[in-house]
């Protein structure tokens, strides 16, 4: 995606939001180290995982997004989506912080989920979700007995979401994924060659997918 | 927390030794109490020299050996379970002394001391421990306030930047600048203002990612003013060493902590730095020596000389004059 494509008031726009986050972007470090190694340290929670691991959002990546969201036309029948401002792009953009918890198998979200909250609980974060990404009937089944919200994406993404925040005020979000090994496996080969850019490859495109039902496991 | 008790809080602070600063806060907190003041003294100081000062020696021992108990009675009994992780502070006994009340000190409160550096990093860190830590003596200054009705709270400091000192200081609403008329007290100004900004901006920082509802010190101790203490006074006039060093005093109390703070925040000192100068105490000399061997303030000496008496009196009435209106006027509404 080129940025000769925008016209000159989105290329301003999305400047102006990227150089808030280079200004902010060690706030967002910040965040998702300190949730990172509250649960990486975390005695109960370290049985029931394999690891943990924190990032903050490439800068590449979040202009791509922010070309992105600005070049494609809105959802059949959906309103066209304000665009993302310096002013708003920490809360539009979730993930500018981010952690993720990897784990085995899927029936260990249970305890996972359980001992996370407790947590974030105990530390006094504010918790919203979780939301699990999932297109599988069987798992949309196991996540909703648990009371969770399910999300069903096109791309076949899996992965259950949490957003936090140190208090209401504060607009450092991170968000916080717990996925298995098996869909980290998706997830790395997905964004090598789909995300943020999507393949012009019918075949990558089809062979995604297979690796999508592969790694639902 | 509760909230927050409607006392102003005020620390007589500088981090060099030996520049008044129990004396001072003796006189201002009697003065103050003469106008009709509640006013809560907290020896915060390890070294207690306020309990020394105004608690007969054997008082203090048996407080001292007893601190330690379950029923003890001093600033570290009440500060103990917080130290030990069982629980919240516990309310102590005050004592009343010459119509003002102490929470005593403790030579203990070192131990205190050397956990508020983990409660800070665990602030950093923004662990629910270390709020609670570095709040537990605000807290239980607060409850105490409560009881009596405080209208003035004052912390005695010890004479050093360390960790406890952090914690009053960030808990304080203002804080007045006691300094001697010689070279080293001027000099000692630069640290002074230096090491108050780094409090103050570290904890804002802190407090930006602190949970809703942690218990939180405010961090925004004002400058209330300075005064020239213990300079010596022949005939009417005072020394001319003395009087140059005045001159410094003034200079380096803006270019030291008034610039530095209105830097951080313009309603954390005023511009006009003479307007800042709560008064001047002389050397009472004889009068301060007997006032400490009796353990009363020097309005309650008995004996001594009645001119100099009368002199320290209208000094620490004044200033207390000026401490009142210009904590009321500065916006801290109680």
């Amino acid at each position: 995606m080129k940025v000769s494509l925008l016209a000159p008031g989105d290329k301003k726009r999305i400047a102006q939001a990227l150089r808030r986050f280079d200004k902010e972007r060690s706030n967002f470090e910040w965040v998702s180290k300190n949730v990172f190694s509250l649960l990486a340290e975390h005695p109960k929670l370290r049985r029931l995982i394999h690891s943990v691991k924190w990032r903050v959002k490439d800068r590449a990546h979040l202009q791509q997004k922010l070309m992105r969201k600005t070049l494609q036309p809105p959802q059949a029948g959906e309103p066209a989506e304000e665009p993302i401002t310096a002013g708003n792009l920490f809360e539009r953009v979730e993930d500018l912080a981010g952690v993720r918890i990897l784990h085995l198998h899927t029936s260990q979200f249970k305890p996972i989920n359980k001992v996370v909250l407790e947590i974030l609980q105990s530390q006094q974060w504010v918790v919203t979700g979780p939301e699990a990404n999932t297109w599988d009937d069987e798992y949309r089944g196991f996540f909703q007995k648990m009371g969770i919200k399910t999300i069903s994406r096109e791309s076949l993404y899996t992965s259950v979401h949490y957003i936090l925040r140190p208090n209401a005020q504060n607009p450092y979000k991170c968000e916080l994924q717990v996925r298995t090994l098996a869909e980290e496996i998706w997830g790395e080969v997905s964004h090598t060659i789909d995300y943020p850019d999507e393949t012009t490859s019918i075949a990558c495109k089809e062979q995604l997918k297979v690796l999508a039902r592969l790694t639902s496991s | 927390m509760n909230k927050r008790a409607r006392a102003v809080r005020l620390a007589v602070y500088n981090h060099k030794g030996g520049v008044g600063k129990t004396t001072l806060t003796i006189n201002l907190a009697d003065a103050l109490s003469r106008s009709g003041k509640n006013v809560l003294l907290v020896d915060s100081d390890p070294q207690c020299n306020l309990t020394s000062y105004l608690v007969d020696d054997e008082v203090v021992d048996s407080l001292l050996d007893g601190s330690d108990t379950l029923n003890g009675e001093t600033l570290w009994s009440g500060l103990k379970p917080v130290v030990e992780g069982t629980g919240i502070p516990r309310r102590v006994p005050i004592i009343e002394t010459s119509g003002l009340y102490l929470l005593p000190g403790d030579i203990r409160l070192s131990e205190f001391e050397s956990l508020l550096d983990s409660f800070w990093m665990d602030c950093a860190q923004r662990r629910v421990r270390g709020f609670r830590g570095t709040s537990a003596l605000s807290t239980l200054v607060n409850e105490t306030a409560e009881l009596i009705e405080a209208d003035f709270i004052f912390y005695d400091a010890g004479p050093n930047i360390g960790p406890l000192n952090r914690v009053l200081l960030l808990d304080c609403d203002f804080f007045i600048v006691p300094a001697a008329c010689d070279l080293f007290s001027v000099r000692a100004l630069k640290t002074l203002g230096h090491t108050l900004r780094d409090w103050i901006t570290q904890w804002e920082e802190v407090k930006r990612f602190a949970p809703d509802g942690a218990p939180l010190l405010p961090g925004k101790p004002r400058f209330l003013g300075y005064i020239p203490q213990r300079f010596r006074v022949y005939g009417a006039s005072m020394s001319r060493g003395h009087s140059f060093y005045l001159g410094q005093l003034e200079k380096r109390i803006f270019s030291d902590i008034v610039e530095p703070l209105r830097k951080l925040d313009p309603t954390l000192a005023e511009r006009n730095v003479s307007l800042s100068k709560l008064g001047e105490v002389r050397d009472f000399g004889v009068l301060v020596e007997e006032a400490q061997k009796q353990g009363v303030p020097l309005s309650l000496v008995k004996g001594g000389n009645a001119t100099m008496k009368r002199s320290a009196d209208l000094t620490f009435k004044q200033i207390a004059e000026r401490l009142t209106q210009r904590a009321g006027n500065s916006g801290v509404t109680r």
